[in-house]
Parts: C-alpha cells; structure tokens; sequence
C-alpha cells in the first residue's frame, strides 16, 4: 500500500492537479481553436490568391499566351508559404511555378478539379477554374506548405511553456496560503488527539485558531468532547468508588447468608438421610417377622387341617395369611419407594414399547382369567432410567388393569403424543376412573380414592411413580370421569440433553 | 468560391456547347490538315482570336434592354479566312446571342457590326472607315501594320510565328468600349500618333 500523504501535501497535490489540469485543458483547447483558425485563414488567403491568378491568367490561357501565364504566375514569389502552382489546360500544364528547391506536386494531384481544396500532412493545394464568360479552358492550381500551421503550433508551445509554467507556479504559491490555514489546524489537532491517547489527559484543550468555519468547529467539538470525557471520567471514578463499597457490603452481608444456609441444609439433608435409613431399616427389619407370621401360618394350614383346627380357625388362619400378604407387599411397596428416592438416574435410549409390553405379558401371566384388550403403540423410545421407567409403567398398566376389572371389555391403550416441544406418554383405560375433584390427592402416599374392598393396593404406587416421574425432571397428571375410565400423562423431561447424563430439571 | 450554385447549370451547358465547338473544330482541323497541314493556319488562329476578343471587351449597354439581333462580326475588304472563320463561330453565342459573320460589300453598314475587321486590303480607306464609325461602339480589328497608331483599336500581328495583339486603348475609350484588364495585360499597349 502506498505510504499515507500528509494532508499538507495531499492540499498541495490537489491544486496542483486542479491548475494544472485547467491549464492543460484551456491550452489544449485553445491550440486546437488557433490552428483551427490558421487553416481556415491559410486556405481563404489561398483561395484569394488563386482567384486573382486564375482571373488574370484567363485572357493569357484563352489566347494561348504562356509566357504571359508563367509572368503571371510568378508573382506568386511573394507569397511566403506558396510553393508551386500552375495552369492545365486543353490536358497539358500550359504555365508553372516552382518555388527554388520545391517540386510540382505529382500528377494525380494536377487533375483538374474546376474548383475546391485538398489538405494534405505536407501540403495544402487549390484548385480554381480558368474561365471567362462562362468558358472554362483551364485549371489553376496553387501548392502551400504548411509552415504557417507549423508556426503556429511552434509559437504556441513556447508561449504556453513560458506562460503556462510560471502561471502554475504562482497558482501553487497562491494556494499555499489557505492550504496551511486549513492544514495546520487539522495537524494540531492530530498531534493533540496523539497526545490525550498517550498520556490519557482528558484536560488538555486545542487552541481556537482562524480557519476554514468547518475546522473551527471541529476543533470547538473536539474539545467539547474532550470535557465531556473528563466529566464523564469523573462520574465513572465517583461510580465506581460507590460501587465497590456496596460489593463489599454485600459480599459480607452473602457470606454470613450462606454460611447460615449451608448450616441449614446439611441439617436439614442429615434429618433426611436419617428418615431414608429409618424407613429402609424398618422395612426391612419387619419383613423377618412377617415371613415367620406367614410361615408358621402355612405350617399351620397344612400339617394341621381337621385335626386341631376347626373351619373356623382354618378360615381365621386364611384371614391372617392375607394380612400378611398385604403387609408384605406394603413394605415391598415402602421399600421400592426408598430405593426410588436413594439410587441414582441412569439415563439411556429405552425402549417404552418393549417395557410395557413385558408388564402386560407379567400382568396377564398373574391374572389368566382376565380378558384385557391391549393397544400398545410400537416404537415408542424415550430417553430415561429403564429400572425406574419400568417400575412406572408396571404402576400405571397395574393399575389401569386393576380399575378395568369391571368392565366388560377392557380396553387398555398405550401411546405417545406430542404437546409442544415435549413428548407426552399416555395410559388409558375404559374402566373406573374417579372424580377429578380428588385429583390432587392421586399421587399421595397412602391415599387412596377407592375402598380396599373395591380394588386392593397400597396407595404407594403412585406416589412412587410421581417421585420417579420428578426424577427425570418431568410432570405426571391424569385426567378421568367417574365411570368412564383414566388417563394418566406423563413426561420425561430431559429430551434436550439426551446425550448428557444429567438429571437436572427441565 | 468563383464556383456557385446557380450558375453550375449554365456554365454546364456552356462546357458541353464549348466541348461540341472544340469536337467540330478538331474534326474540321483535321479535315484541314489532311487537306493542308497539321498546324493551324495563321488566319484560323486571327479568327479564333477575333471571336475571343468577344469575351473581353464590354459593349455599352442600354439599362433594361436585352438585345436579341444576332453579334454580327463584319468583315471589309479582302477575306483572309475563307470557310474557317463561319466554321469556327458556327453555332456559338457571346452574351447569349448567336455569332453570325457578315461580309460587307461598303462602308455604310460598318455600325451595325459588333466588331468589324479591317483587312489589309483597306489600309487606305483607313481613315475614312474610322470616320464612318464615329467613335462608335464597334470593335475595330485590324491586320496591318500601324493600324492602332492610325486610330484602329486592337491590330492583329505575327511575332515569331505567334499571333499577337497590339491595343489602342484610348481608341476603345472613345467608342465607350470597355477592354478587360486580362486582356490588355498580353497586348502590346499602343498609342495614337497624331503625325498619320
């Protein structure tokens, strides 16, 4: 790239062009204009001239009078740029002139041509007819050089050389004056602007000089920017000062905060923990004596039937075993609810179709006398824990097959359903359903909307689901009429960070 | 331009009239030269002349009126010519009227000529011839010696081998004839000499 000009020169270079190329242009133009004008005039003169010769010579051609043509001819002598010129007539060159040391022009150039002109690079040449009273007897010619246009153009040059030049001179010198008055402002200003970036001295001011109006008021602007970055400066500092006492005040007042949180939390994690440990070792610890129970009520029933034991005890016997049974599965129920909350997510690609086809091949295995209609959706894929994804589904199929019970054809359909960006799974059943006034109260530990006596269960699966569903990091709910079956929806959350393995919420 | 537009059409016709004169001419030349010689005879060269001089001299004229008689060349005395003078002027005009040749038997019709030839025969009579004429705006020619100096105004001479013209120019004043300067710059300028 070419070095930058300084402004000072790049003024100078510009009126240098602009004069130049105005004298240049006018110069031009006007040679062009003055040769113009010498040929135009070279030609009338020597069309004049040709005139009066060919007027003289007539008498001398129409009486064949040569010598008197070639005398008259010869007057030519006088005229400077005249080099030849001579009469045709009756096809023969009846009288010349030739200059000393100039040549006839050649032949071609010697056809008549009764009147009329022909400029050539050397030469300009008139023809004029030799008559009188209307008899035509011969063509005069007149050869010029052009020495005259050569002159002119010689002359020019040198006078616009000697004009021309010092006129552009002077035009520079002329324009050096108001060039420094517009340069020199813009210079100080650079260097000043060089020195606020350098020193970061917002409180140095540009002298106001004379100048072009434009420059005055930038260099008025500059300083006006100059102030208002020194305020402003100013403003940032005081700002500033404030700002960081504030922080510091807060940065004390958020430590204590959290100190007090973290105090909490751990608190509050411990009584947690605690509650886990209970709820695990109790349920656990109950199971040993409930196998007993179960065991030696078993015994019971058959190593002593009709001996000791009348109908009555043997039915009282039935009677505690189902208890047992029931407690059982409670505690199974309790237990899986702990692990829910204790194990970790362990998020995958699944494949919901194959789950819920498993737990209702399980279910129909459990119950061979129930006829259940099953319409489960193929390809359904969901990114989640398997483990927990199908303890939901055992759940929620269990449960839509128990509230179908029923109904004579009992339907169960299993699908998916987009709402949005999410991806809702489905449960639905033709069978019970429930009052939606009790909905909040579905997904409760132990709450149940129907007697024992109506359909068994613990009323923990569902809470047990909910608390999955949560861990995912989506939302269940259900929708049903009483009488006319339920839907339970649920999401999984989670779908944007399939590939990671967070369980963090949505 | 000495060229003009107007003027193309005449001048034109004028060339081809002048090309048909020249075609006739040569043709009779020819027919001369094989009857006589190559070169012009010296009295078809007068007549040219004479018929030329017609081009050069201006005859008064009376504002308004255009003449339609004839341009009468007369000739007194002996005929030098023979046929080549009716040949040569057969056909053409000067100033738009036909050239006819007269031979005149007397003096007496001198002024109806436009321009009258004095043959050599009559230089005696010279002087009556001129005092017929009167200053009378007829062109004398004339072919013998002294004939300006005697009062004629254009006389005919031959000068090795070449025809040349001596002019009285006071004696073309007089007749209120103008002789063109082309013309009086080939002559020989001649004066009157009051001693004839």
């Amino acid at each position: 790239m070419a070095r930058s000009l300084s402004i000072g020169s790049r003024l100078r270079l510009l009126s240098v062009l602009t004069s130049g190329t105005a004298l240049l242009a006018a110069s031009v133009a006007l040679l062009f204009f003055q040769l113009q004008e010498v040929r135009t005039e070279m030609l009338r003169r020597l069309e004049t001239v040709a005139d009066i010769i060919a007027f003289n010579s007539a008498a001398a051609v129409d009486f064949n009078d040569a010598d008197a043509a070639t005398t008259m001819l010869a007057a030519l002598k006088t005229r400077p740029g005249v080099v030849s010129a001579g009469i045709v007539a009756r096809g023969n060159i009846f009288a010349t002139y030739v200059r000393a040391g100039a040549k006839l022009p050649e032949a071609a150039a010697l056809r008549p041509n009764s009147a009329g002109y022909r400029f050539t690079d050397q030469d300009l040449l008139v023809y004029r007819p030799v008559t009188s009273k209307g008899r035509e007897f011969g063509t005069l010619f007149v050869q010029s050089d052009l020495r005259e246009i050569d002159q002119t153009f010689r002359r020019f040059t040198l006078i616009t050389g000697v004009v021309a030049i010092p006129a552009l001179l002077i035009a520079i010198l002329i324009s050096l004056y108001p060039q420094r008055r517009i340069s020199k402002p813009i210079l100080n200003l650079a260097a000043l602007a060089a020195v606020v970036s350098e020193k970061g001295d917002y409180s140095i001011r540009a002298p106001i000089e004379r100048s072009a109006a434009e420059i005055e008021q930038l260099v008025a602007t500059f300083n006006q920017m100059l102030a208002e970055i020194q305020q402003q400066n100013a403003r940032l500092e005081e700002a500033h000062a404030t700002l960081e006492q504030r922080v510091a005040e807060r940065t004390r007042d958020l430590e204590l905060r959290s100190d007090q949180l973290e105090a909490q939390g751990s608190e509050l994690d411990a009584a947690n923990k605690e509650l886990e440990a209970f709820s695990y070792s109790v349920s656990h610890d109950l199971r040993a004596p409930l196998r007993a129970i179960d065991g030696f009520s078993k015994a019971l029933l058959e190593d002593y039937p009709g001996k000791t034991l009348d109908e009555r005890g043997m039915h009282y016997l039935e009677r505690v075993r189902v208890g047992t049974k029931r407690m059982a599965s409670l505690i199974d129920d309790l237990l899986n609810l702990s692990r829910v909350t204790r194990s970790s997510l362990q998020r995958r690609e699944t494949d919901v179709t194959a789950i819920a086809e498993a737990a209702a091949a399980e279910l129909a295995r459990r119950h061979p006398e129930r006829q259940v209609h099953y319409q489960i959706e193929g390809g359904l894929h969901a990114f989640a824990d398997s483990h927990l994804l199908t303890i939901v589904l055992e759940n929620l199929l269990g449960n839509a097959w128990k509230f179908s019970a029923n109904v004579p054809d009992a339907r169960i359909e299993i699908g998916q359903q987009k709402n949005g960006n999410d991806s809702v799974f489905y449960v639905r059943d033709n069978g019970a359903g429930f009052d939606m006034a009790y909905a909040d109260k579905l997904f409760g530990a132990f709450q149940r909307l129907h007697t024992e006596s109506e359909f068994e269960g613990t009323g923990i699966g569902l809470a047990t689901v909910q608390r999955i569903i949560h861990r995912h990091g989506g939302r269940i709910w259900a929708e049903a009429e009483q009488g006319k079956g339920a839907t339970f929806s649920f999401t999984l959350g989670g779908e944007r960070e399939r590939t990671s393995d967070s369980s963090s919420r949505r | 331009m000495v060229t003009n537009n107007v003027n193309v059409h005449t001048q034109e016709r004028f060339r081809f009239v002048c090309r048909l004169a020249v075609i006739v001419a040569v043709s009779l030349c020819v027919m001369v030269a094989q009857a006589d010689t190559a070169a012009p005879t010296e009295y078809q060269v007068k007549a040219a002349f004479i018929y030329k001089f017609a081009s050069y001299v201006q005859w008064p004229m009376i504002p308004g009126l255009v003449s339609t008689r004839p341009f009468v060349i007369g000739i007194f005395g002996k005929d030098p010519f023979g046929p080549s003078f009716d040949q040569i002027v057969r056909g053409q005009t000067v100033q738009g009227r036909a050239v006819v040749i007269k031979r005149l038997p007397g003096i007496e019709d001198a002024g109806s000529c436009d321009i009258l030839f004095i043959s050599d025969s009559e230089k005696s009579n010279l002087r009556r011839i001129l005092t017929v004429l009167r200053d009378a705006p007829v062109l004398t020619v004339g072919d013998m010696d002294h004939f300006g100096e005697r009062g004629g105004m254009i006389n005919l001479t031959t000068e090795d081998n070449r025809i040349r013209f001596d002019i009285n120019v006071r004696a073309i004043e007089r007749a209120r004839l103008k002789a063109a300067s082309q013309l009086l710059r080939l002559a020989r300028i001649v004066e009157e000499s009051p001693s004839d």
